[in-house]
């Protein structure tokens, strides 16, 4: 009986027959049209997904004519922190990310990533961004995570929710996390304005709502601020898992609870914000198969695509929309994952 | 009320948070000769598993998961309570915290409100901690099982170096050692040397309890 070689969610190799092929990708999809209630994928996608994987190339690409462009977060600082660990100056790494990598729209940030942190050294982050831009011609944003949890007790001023939720605190864990919104609503607000005024082609929230509900929400917020303030500017928001963890539970935007969001959702409160690119994460599960990890993760950006005004750029890094959880990501999973994700939902970039 | 009906009823009490109800069938079992173990594992226990699951699936909150907690632990106090003498099992404890370096401790917490509701006693260290602090904490505490939780790929390190130490100290078969967090796979664990590995917080603690032989 043939067999197919398969990664699972942790980058490992395995084989899969014919059925068990396919039984991943119709467990894959189901999963997560039950979920988000959104319809999984036909029988023909599902078949396109079998053809995928199921080809013996090492690794595959998009037809001609179905390129997209390629986003990053946290490009300045990869090379440092991931398997490669080539110590470039992130000036440097923006210049690879461009000149070698093919990037469409590079990300500039600080090695902490986060708002809090940059706010103290803004004008040195301004003068790093202004160099990059300098030797640089490709879309330059800058980026950060809204990081709630840097707010906290003793990095930052408000009592841990995370350490009253479990004590059953639960009025002083919302308290603490509606003021931890305040600080971080404030510090991106900052954050953002200067880096813009100094040049940044955009911004990057990267992973909102990592922190839960009030993370998403104070990213919106922010989000509407700074749409009023600089009616031209891109905003990409991307977010950190498939659904809105409630840690709160009961905040809400526009009249619609965050808690619980699943990606189609969730677009539609980051283009009310007044984002223009919306970025998916769907996490990967290490226990299951490639093949059941990308059509799950296809059936959840493709109703994205279909109701979006803005441009989606699906995050298709470590650990995400069917990429394996594993430093170096293989290449015949990556570009697995990348060409079902293009040519089923037809998104605009990852 | 049968048996059975007490079992749905004590299940529906803590996806609904309802700790006096769940207080009050706690109570009603003992009086109608319902063993307390089974009312614990069947009734009680099965309503955390369900909440567990919708809190998986984004269609429960942290609040409430705390609140279905706090109604599990009443009505488990009093069933035990009631268990005769020499039945009486000790509570399960494990000594939690993130690794060295990692102040990421959200998905930490979650996983100590699963612990607790499944009715743990939980030492949680807090984030970024020393190594020998997670081994210190147990032997004060005589836990079963140290957990150490790492959100960033350079800060996992500390799981295996929890391992290395507690050999070292010739402790490794005194605990059990489990292991979680965003880059960690069960393949990591298994190279490590861990006992278990929990993909989210519902699943550690279903991992936890199965350490302890309640699984």
């Amino acid at each position: 009986m043939k067999r197919f070689h398969i990664r699972m969610g942790d980058g490992s190799a395995t084989e899969l027959s014919e059925s068990e092929l396919k039984r991943d990708l119709e467990e894959g999809t189901r999963d997560a049209a039950e979920r988000a209630k959104i319809p999984p994928l036909s029988q023909n996608e599902l078949a396109y997904l079998f053809d995928v994987y199921s080809s013996p190339a090492r690794f595959v690409g998009v037809d001609r004519g179905n390129e997209v462009i390629f986003s990053y977060d946290n490009g300045s600082a990869k090379s440092r922190e991931d398997i490669t660990e080539i110590p470039l100056h992130r000036v440097q790494e923006a210049q690879v990310y461009e000149k070698f990598l093919g990037a469409d729209i590079a990300d500039f940030g600080h090695i902490d990533y986060s708002f809090k942190p940059v706010k103290s050294i803004v004008t040195f982050e301004q003068q790093a961004l202004e160099y990059a831009l300098l030797v640089t011609t490709v879309p330059m944003f800058y980026g950060s995570q809204p990081n709630l949890g840097s707010y906290t007790q003793p990095d930052g001023p408000c009592p841990n929710p995370m350490e009253l939720l479990p004590q059953g605190k639960i009025a002083e864990a919302r308290a603490a996390q509606e003021e931890m919104m305040e600080h971080a609503v404030k510090d991106m607000v900052y954050v953002v304005s200067a880096m813009y005024e100094s040049g940044a082609d955009g911004f990057n929230f990267d992973t909102a709502g990592a922190a839960g509900d009030a993370d998403f929400l104070a990213t919106l917020r922010a989000v509407e601020i700074l749409r009023k303030k600089y009616p031209q500017m891109a905003m990409m928001v991307g977010i950190a898992g498939e659904f809105i963890l409630g840690m709160h539970g009961e905040l809400t935007y526009d009249g619609v609870r965050v808690a619980g969001l699943y990606p189609h959702k969730q677009l539609e409160l980051v283009e009310k914000a007044g984002a223009t690119i919306f970025g998916p994460a769907i996490n990967t599960n290490t226990d299951k198969s490639g093949a059941w990890n990308v059509a799950r993760a296809v059936t959840f950006v493709k109703p994205c695509v279909e109701n979006s005004h803005i441009p989606v750029h699906a995050n298709m890094g470590m650990g995400l929309s069917g990429i394996p959880m594993a430093d170096c990501p293989p290449v015949d999973a990556v570009s697995r994952a990348s060409k079902a994700m293009v040519e089923i939902t037809r998104l605009d970039g990852l | 009320m049968d048996k059975e009906e007490i079992l749905k009823e004590a299940r529906k009490a803590i996806i609904d948070a309802d700790k006096a109800k769940a207080e009050e069938l706690a109570k009603r079992a003992i009086a109608e000769g319902v063993d307390p173990l089974e009312m614990i594992n069947k009734g009680f226990r099965a309503g955390i598993t369900e909440v567990g699951d919708l809190f998986g699936r984004g269609e429960l909150f942290l609040p409430e998961l705390i609140l279905s907690a706090e109604a599990m632990k009443g009505a488990a106090d009093i069933l035990t309570a009631a268990l005769p003498k020499g039945t009486k099992k000790r509570r399960g404890k494990i000594v939690i915290g993130t690794a060295q370096g990692d102040i990421h401790d959200i998905g930490k917490s979650m996983v100590v409100s699963f612990l607790q509701a499944n009715g743990l006693e939980v030492y949680d260290l807090g984030r970024d901690i020393e190594t020998q602090k997670f081994i210190d904490k147990a032997q004060e505490v005589n836990a079963d099982i140290i957990g150490m939780s790492a959100l960033l790929t350079t800060t996992m390190s500390g799981q295996k170096a929890l391992i290395q130490e507690l050999k070292k100290a010739g402790l490794r078969e005194k605990y059990k050692v489990m292991v979680g967090g965003a880059p960690a796979t069960q393949r990591w664990a298994d190279r490590i040397g861990a006992d278990a590995y929990g993909i989210d917080a519902a699943d550690a603690a279903k991992k936890a309890m199965e350490l302890l032989g309640e699984g």
